[in-house]
């Protein structure tokens, strides 16, 4: 079932348009990954969809229903949560108030404790460093800490940006074995990436960005036949990354 | 040196201190909070203290603890209808910095007119809170500095538990410490900014009534209020609670001392040389860690 419907979203700062009539769709329960450079608006698109950055113009539906234009606490309120690349944690406050903070809609308040015992299931090391400020976390850490929070908020569409940025290999895996289960679970996920490696394993669905505009959508079977892809990501030809 | 006027110096220095933490706790908590840097805030200050001598030796006369009472709660919607009328729709807009500090001069100068035009350029006097006195081993402690004391401690202490213990406070320091976090877990800035604009206004006017209790109500009274809180929010790094107790009863004790040995003549020229001290020694507080928040 579609959960997630974006039909020609633009998105500019200032005189430079970023996002080019992007049309995107995430299926509830679905894994869905979405590739590209660096600087061509894969971040803007997820905080475009959060309400974080004001679209130009273009849709966006949620259980078919337009939100886009309304404000962050609201697509809070129904679900839609990001968990921004650069973290944005609360860095004088302990592990357990960023996670508790998680919980501030008034949708996730009733259920904050059952989403605490999800979030220290799925990172036990987070329940040990509950009394520690999160400035003093490392990076794999403060990721699973800024994942965590998005939890808290009693997500139905996770957006997560750059979940292995900065990351040991060993800690990507534990990250995304955790955003598969978690879409496994019945969880809407949406994550940007910069390079293929794992996540194009795991996902359900791929989109591919260049340049502000999808120039491939559909499942990763066929990414994994299509030129483009292959010619961008996984190496064949020039401009391969990774 | 004489023993006796020591404990007096060192009961003011106590009395004075807590009134000028409160009152630096409202500056430095709207600067942490929302990048306010506030020049109406001395306004408010004599704002409150106009409020509660309306309502109490001017025209309603009422009990001065009432007058207070209902005084505070009324300079925090001012704050909250500043915030939304003046400060937030400027946020909107480039150098928010810049153009808050002439908005909120320009406030102050309609501030202190208003209270000019309607209270008269007389000097007033708020009721005192009682005229009895407790004497403990030859020091005297008055009515007035006690139930200074107490309040000032009572309001601090309710501030702490309110930020640290509350989802509303916790929401509060969220904004404070990463306004775009914040946005994440679906707090909404403007009703945080709003709040703590009348909170912090809602400082000064209790800081405001305390003070009266040992100074004269004037319009224009406010403005070395302004520069003190100015400095000790400077001194304890702005933004920083801690800090700001710390600075606030070193100087008001500081302040005591130096008006019984130079004289009240030398308080103001003390606190600029504090001023030109910290920004010369220690540009970033006491509590220096560049970026600490509330």
């Amino acid at each position: 079932m579609t959960m997630l419907e974006v039909e020609g979203l633009n998105v500019s700062y200032g005189d430079i348009q970023v996002i080019r009539g992007v049309d995107l769709t995430a299926d509830a329960g679905q894994l869905t990954a979405i590739f590209g450079p660096n600087g061509h608006g894969k971040s803007t698109l997820l905080k475009s969809i959060c309400g974080l950055v004001p679209a130009t113009s273009g849709i966006v539906r949620v259980d078919g229903e337009e939100v886009q234009g309304r404000p962050t606490d609201q697509l809070v309120a129904r679900g839609i949560v990001l968990v921004a690349e650069d973290r944005h944690l609360f860095p004088e406050m302990t592990v357990m108030e960023n996670l508790r903070l998680g919980a501030f809609s008034r949708a996730a308040r009733s259920s904050e404790d059952a989403n605490l015992k999800l979030v220290f299931d799925m990172f036990p090391k987070l329940a040990d460093l509950r009394r520690r400020e999160a400035a003093t976390l490392s990076g794999g850490e403060a990721r699973m800490l800024a994942i965590g929070r998005g939890l808290m908020s009693s997500p139905r569409l996770l957006a997560v940006d750059e979940p292995s940025f900065g990351l040991v290999p060993k800690m990507r895996h534990v990250v995304f074995d955790c955003l598969r289960q978690l879409a496994d679970n019945g969880l809407t996920v949406l994550v940007v990436e910069q390079s293929t490696g794992r996540i194009s394993e795991l996902a359900d669905q791929v989109y591919l960005i260049e340049d502000g505009a999808v120039v491939f959508g559909g499942d990763t079977a066929a990414a994994l036949q299509n030129e483009e892809f292959k010619r961008v990501y996984l190496g064949q030809g020039p401009g391969g990354v990774e | 040196m004489n023993w006796r006027s020591l404990g007096d110096v060192l009961i003011s220095g106590v009395t004075i201190g807590s009134v000028y933490y409160i009152i630096a706790l409202g500056f430095t908590l709207v600067y942490g909070v929302g990048r306010v840097l506030n020049l109406a805030y001395g306004s408010f200050f004599v704002w409150g203290a106009y409020v509660c001598w309306a309502l109490t030796a001017g025209f309603a006369r009422l009990p001065v603890i009432v007058g207070g009472l209902i005084a505070v709660p009324l300079l925090f919607m001012l704050g909250v209808a500043v915030d939304r009328g003046v400060v937030n729709p400027l946020r909107k807009r480039p150098e928010f910095d810049f153009s808050v500090l002439l908005a909120t001069l320009g406030l102050a100068m309609v501030l202190d007119n208003l209270a000019l035009a309607i209270f008269g350029p007389r000097p007033k006097a708020l009721p005192k809170f009682g005229e009895w006195r407790l004497e403990l081993g030859g020091f005297v402690l008055s009515a007035q500095a006690l139930i200074i004391i107490v309040f000032a401690g009572a309001f601090a202490v309710a501030l702490a538990l309110f930020l640290q213990r509350t989802r509303t406070g916790m929401s509060i320091r969220a904004v404070a410490q990463d306004p775009t976090g914040a946005r994440i877990v679906g707090i909404r800035l403007n009703r945080v900014y709003a709040l703590t604009f009348g909170l912090s206004v809602a400082l000064a006017a209790a800081g405001g009534i305390l003070l009266a209790q040992r100074f004269f109500i004037t319009p224009l009274g406010g403005w070395s209020i302004l520069v003190k809180a100015l400095i000790i929010a400077v001194a304890g790094g702005m933004g920083s609670l801690k800090g700001t107790l710390v600075a606030a009863f070193a100087l008001g004790m500081l302040e005591a001392f130096v008006g019984w040995q130079a004289g009240l003549l030398w308080v103001m020229p003390f606190w600029f040389g504090v001023l030109l001290a910290i920004l010369l020694i220690r540009p970033h507080g006491l509590f220096g860690a560049a970026g600490r928040r509330v």
